[in-house]
């Protein structure tokens, strides 16, 4: 057996096992952005069927009957009542029509034909029949539209939705400022605290860094908890400030941006650290004595030869920082109020609230996509790896 | 002329890592225009007492004056010296024009100035063609020469050298030692030179600070150290030389009379300070101990042939006197005598030196 | 050269030094403050602690919710650690030689699941489980977290392998082992140490993982991030901390019990390197 073939027979299981359960899982979290909405997926039978009739003519026999398949299956209620609100919308009289087709469909049993038109003589107008093809589309830009504030109007022309209704664009451009101060925040930190850690030594040197890997260790939710713990108004941190006379009625750090900011910095901050303080150990250690001795005061030293050297750390954990910070759930839900929720969970919200499933996608696909970009990027910049052990 | 002018003074200079003394109390000039090398082996001191020269390590004790100025407190940036790293410690993310550049941006010196100067500078060790491109594109020797272009851009005063040539193969090695020696003369520069080689030492300096544990040995010209070796460590660490373990047995003015422990007797010319009846060792460089066929020959000692061994422009021979092992060297067409015959091992009184054993 | 250490002034390394206590008293403080609270025997999550007390480790022992969850953690952790590394493993053993074209694009893809948002994740899971019948099932919560701890196996054993010198092997074969016994006695025990952090990361992935969960999980399968995770919403109480205690501990002791086997060996490493150096 070649070399060759062995290793693709090791790489095969893992292929197969993320191609089945995450890129799969992704690429049908885009299909149901953009697939046909609600009643495409309460009617799949029909939806195939329907494609091919051109809506001049009456519906053909093949299409009642896929329709009736359709209905005999056990669909979800909601689902269900999804797609009836939904036709209702384009023809009124689905809101009775389909319901009591559903009942007569199954109580009629498995038996080969059924007469629709017998049982309800709307089923004879065109007008339902061509409201169903208009429901179901193969694809749509709905979903991706409303993820942005966008609608079609009656003209299939593209504009904005009614102001009470816009409220993913300001949630998404929230997402990226609290990354962005995150990722900031981090870097006032740790870049100082990387540099210092690579300029000390022996113990010094590894208590610096045991500080930084301890939190990366440390349970995400039970860091999160913790903060919740300090900065509640009868936390250590107001507890301290008030015995230290420097406060009277406690500051709230809590349930608001302060608390998202602190959580989330102290979350990610060792993702900050550790690329840059990989960076400052590569810098060969005669460069800073070469440095001063051809004329450079420390700050010059830094601005010219530390910095430079350091910044593809620096960028690469930026962008690390950054990338992660954007998909934050947990911590902005636990420590943030209600003007500090981000994208994701808007998502959450749409999915396993309202079983959304094509909202969620759409938002997700505007969470997924500059992720991926950063992720690309950030292979392109940086040499150390994601995972610090 | 060089005590008129002690352009940099050590004084009384040392310096304590926790228990351990690295450099013992120092005193030494260094006159303007002198090219000075620090000789020793690793952990003599010579690299620390560059660093504090440098302004990378304060002093436990002492002083040091450069120019009649103290600046010892001075921080490495404001001592204004030409410092050349082993391995060069160029800028890996500039140019060699940024590289040379660095020190006289770094004194805010204006571009058109600087280009100018960088220019020059590059010129000084003919590598103005490299630049635009980055030290990791330049070959070791040619990396050498523009650290060396960087230390003298700005014309300092003291140009320090932490062992440069190291890194290199000797034949680099050896065309660099012209090159800096050159550079040295031509631009009328004050060097202080760190290296273990002490071929490269004798190659280049005026004079030479031997290091041994922190403290100078002997502080002399290359002629003076191989020739005039004043204590054993010297004699041994510079060149090869051959000791004789004996007793001053008569002096007579600077010559003096030396009982061999091997037996026998020899004369030499330079007694130093050595006193009738104290022990010393005789040194005697092998290429100063001529084979005689008779005993009628000045210091002549018996001795047995044990081997020759071949070096291409010269042969070595290695003699048994008594207890001790001598090694002669004799040229090429010299005819040495076989293996396991007797001779005589001359040397005249004026080519040996005593040394405290 | 000796250690370079240029004399700087008083005021900077002040400034230095309090900059120093003030990050690390920021990185840690959070860690060791949520301790000791387990142990209150106050009804609320404030210092100082009134009374040391066992008490809300016996609330979470009665309540049927906290022990499920639990032992849901402990089931589900486990699966996914061994799905994780065996699948990880492998694949960490055929890209080791990069014979495979697009090996640098596999791995880029193979440690996306990191990246990818958790939440962007479980809406495709969610998706997909319910077409494959696979929602609210050990199965699928187990799958769904194997997945995310995929990368940290295959980094760590990928690092292990890289760091084992070829020579080795082949000395291995040129004494007469055949390929799988140079596999099982030299690659293998070579590789451990990575293939266990790995997994010890994958066990502390899984028992810290909320997101998915909420997606994937019906309430048979809640872990025990994800009650914390409601609870933490919905009523705070000291059994919160008690629940973080248990998730320290048992994440710290495994990943003492593997990096401090791999610090000891590197002590014992540098300690007989050391007089050479001198």
């Amino acid at each position: 057996m070649s070399a060759r073939l062995k290793a693709l027979l090791l790489v095969l299981p893992l292929i197969v096992f993320l191609g089945l359960f995450f890129l799969w899982p992704l690429w049908m979290m885009i299909a149901t952005a953009v697939q046909g909405g609600t009643v495409r997926l309460a009617f799949p039978q029909t939806a195939t069927a329907i494609a091919s009739w051109d809506g001049a003519g009456p519906p053909p026999a093949s299409l009642q009957a896929a329709l009736v398949r359709d209905l005999r299956t056990d669909t979800p209620q909601e689902r269900f009542g999804d797609a009836v609100r939904t036709l209702n919308s384009q023809q009124a009289g689905f809101r009775t029509l389909l319901p009591r087709t559903a009942r007569a469909v199954r109580e009629a049993g498995e038996a080969d034909a059924f007469d629709l038109v017998a049982l309800d003589p709307r089923w004879s107008e065109q007008g339902y029949w061509l409201a169903l093809k208009r429901s179901m589309p193969a694809y749509t830009d709905a979903n991706l539209l409303a993820a942005v504030d966008l609608k079609r109007n009656d003209e299939a022309r593209i504009e904005p939705v009614e102001p009470d209704f816009a409220v993913n664009r300001a949630i998404m451009l929230r997402t990226f400022v609290i990354a962005g101060q995150v990722t900031l925040l981090c870097g006032a930190i740790g870049l100082p605290f990387a540099m210092l850690a690579a300029s000390v030594t022996g113990w010094k040197r590894n208590a610096l860094l045991i500080a930084v890997l301890l939190p990366l260790w440390t349970s995400l939710l039970v860091r999160t908890a913790a903060w919740l713990i300090l900065l509640q108004d009868t936390g250590l941190i107001n507890q301290t400030l008030r015995a230290l006379g420097l406060i009277e009625t406690p500051l709230s750090l809590i349930y608001n941006r302060t608390g998202v900011l602190i959580a989330m910095t102290h979350v990610l901050l060792p993702l900050m650290v550790l690329p840059i303080y990989a960076s400052l150990i590569a810098i060969p250690r005669n460069l800073m004595p070469a440095a001063a001795a051809l004329g450079a005061a420390p700050l010059q030293a830094f601005r010219y030869v530390l910095l430079p050297l350091a910044m593809p750390g620096l960028l690469s954990g930026s962008l690390l920082v950054f990338m992660v910070a954007l998909g934050y759930y947990i911590t902005p839900a636990l420590t943030g109020g209600a003007g500090d929720q981000m994208i994701s969970s808007v998502i959450a919200f749409y999915a396993t609230g309202t079983a959304n499933w094509g909202m969620a996608g759409a938002l997700g696909l505007f969470l997924l996509v500059p992720t991926t970009v950063l992720y690309i990027l950030y292979g392109r910049l940086s040499r150390t790896p994601l995972v610090q052990t | 002329m060089r005590d008129l002018d002690p352009f940099i003074h050590f004084e009384a200079i040392s310096k304590v890592f926790g228990t351990v003394t690295v450099v013992d109390a120092l005193d030494f000039h260094v006159a303007r225009g002198e090219f000075v090398s620090l000789l020793g082996p690793s952990g003599s001191g010579k690299t620390t007492l560059l660093m504090m020269l440098a302004g990378f390590e304060a002093p436990s004790g002492g002083r040091i004056h450069v120019d009649g100025r103290r600046v010892e407190h001075l921080p490495p940036y404001k001592r204004e010296m030409g410092v050349v790293f082993q391995n060069y410690a160029l800028f890996p993310h500039m140019t060699i024009a940024e590289n040379v550049g660095f020190p006289l941006k770094m004194r805010g010196v204006a571009r058109a100035e600087r280009e100018a100067k960088v220019k020059r500078a590059l010129d000084l060790v003919r590598l103005r063609h490299l630049a635009d491109r980055r030290p990791s594109q330049l070959s070791g020797g040619q990396q050498q020469r523009i650290a060396l272009s960087r230390a003298l851009v700005y014309e300092p005063k003291v140009v320090l050298m932490d062992e440069p040539l190291s890194a290199l193969d000797k034949q680099l090695r050896e065309h660099m030692q012209l090159e800096i020696r050159a550079l040295h003369r031509e631009l009328g520069l004050t060097v202080i030179f760190v290296t273990h080689d002490q071929g490269e030492a004798l190659t280049m300096s005026d004079r030479v600070a031997v290091l041994n544990r922190g403290k100078i040995e002997q502080f002399d010209t290359p002629s003076g150290l191989y020739d005039r070796p004043r204590t054993r460590f010297v004699a041994e660490f510079i060149g090869e030389t051959n000791l004789l373990a004996g007793r001053v047995a008569q002096r007579q003015g600077e010559a003096a009379t030396v009982v061999l422990a091997s037996g026998g007797s020899v004369t030499c010319d330079r007694a130093g300070p050595f006193e009738t009846d104290s022990e010393v060792m005789v040194s005697v460089r092998p290429e100063m101990l001529h084979l005689v066929p008779d005993a009628a020959a000045p210091n002549a000692l018996p001795v047995t042939v044990e081997d020759h061994v071949y070096h291409g422009d010269h042969i070595r021979l290695h003699l048994a006197f008594g207890e001790s092992r001598l090694v002669a060297r004799a040229g090429r067409r010299d005819a040495a005598p076989p293996i396991g015959s007797t001779a005589f091992a001359s040397f005249a009184p004026g080519d040996c030196a005593l040394v405290a054993p | 050269m000796s250690s370079v250490s240029r004399p700087g002034g008083a005021a900077f390394n002040a400034v230095r030094l309090a900059f120093a206590a003030l990050a690390v008293a920021f990185l840690l403080l959070p860690l060791v403050a949520i301790l000791p609270l387990a142990f209150t025997d106050s009804v609320f999550l404030v210092y100082p602690i009134s009374g040391p007390s066992l008490r809300w480790f016996g609330a979470l022992a009665e309540s049927q919710a906290w022990t499920r969850a639990i032992v849901n953690s402990l089931i589900i952790g486990s699966g996914a650690t061994v799905v994780a590394t065996v699948v990880g493993t492998l694949a960490a053993l055929g890209l080791r030689r990069e014979l495979l074209p697009f090996s640098g694009l596999l791995r880029s893809v193979f440690l996306l699941p990191m990246v990818v948002p958790a939440v962007v994740l479980g809406v495709g899971m969610q998706i997909l489980y319910a077409r494959m019948g696979l929602a609210s099932s050990y199965l699928g919560v187990i799958i769904a977290h194997a997945v995310l701890c995929v990368p940290f196996v295959l980094v760590n054993v990928a690092s292990a392998l890289a760091s084992i010198d070829p020579a080795l092997e082949r000395a291995a074969a040129s004494l007469g082992a055949s390929p799988v016994k140079v596999f099982r006695g030299v690659t293998l025990p070579l590789a451990m140490p990575g293939i266990l952090t790995g997994a010890v990361f994958a066990f502390a992935t899984s028992l810290d993982e909320v997101v998915i969960t909420l997606f994937v999980a019906g309430p048979n399968q809640t872990t025990l991030a994800r009650q914390m995770f409601s609870s933490l919403r919905e009523n705070i109480s000291p059994a919160i901390a008690a629940a973080a205690f248990i998730i320290m501990i048992l994440t710290f002791a495994l990943l003492l019990a593997v990096k401090g086997a791999s610090l000891l060996q590197g002590l014992r490493k540098k300690q007989r390197v050391q007089p050479s150096e001198a």
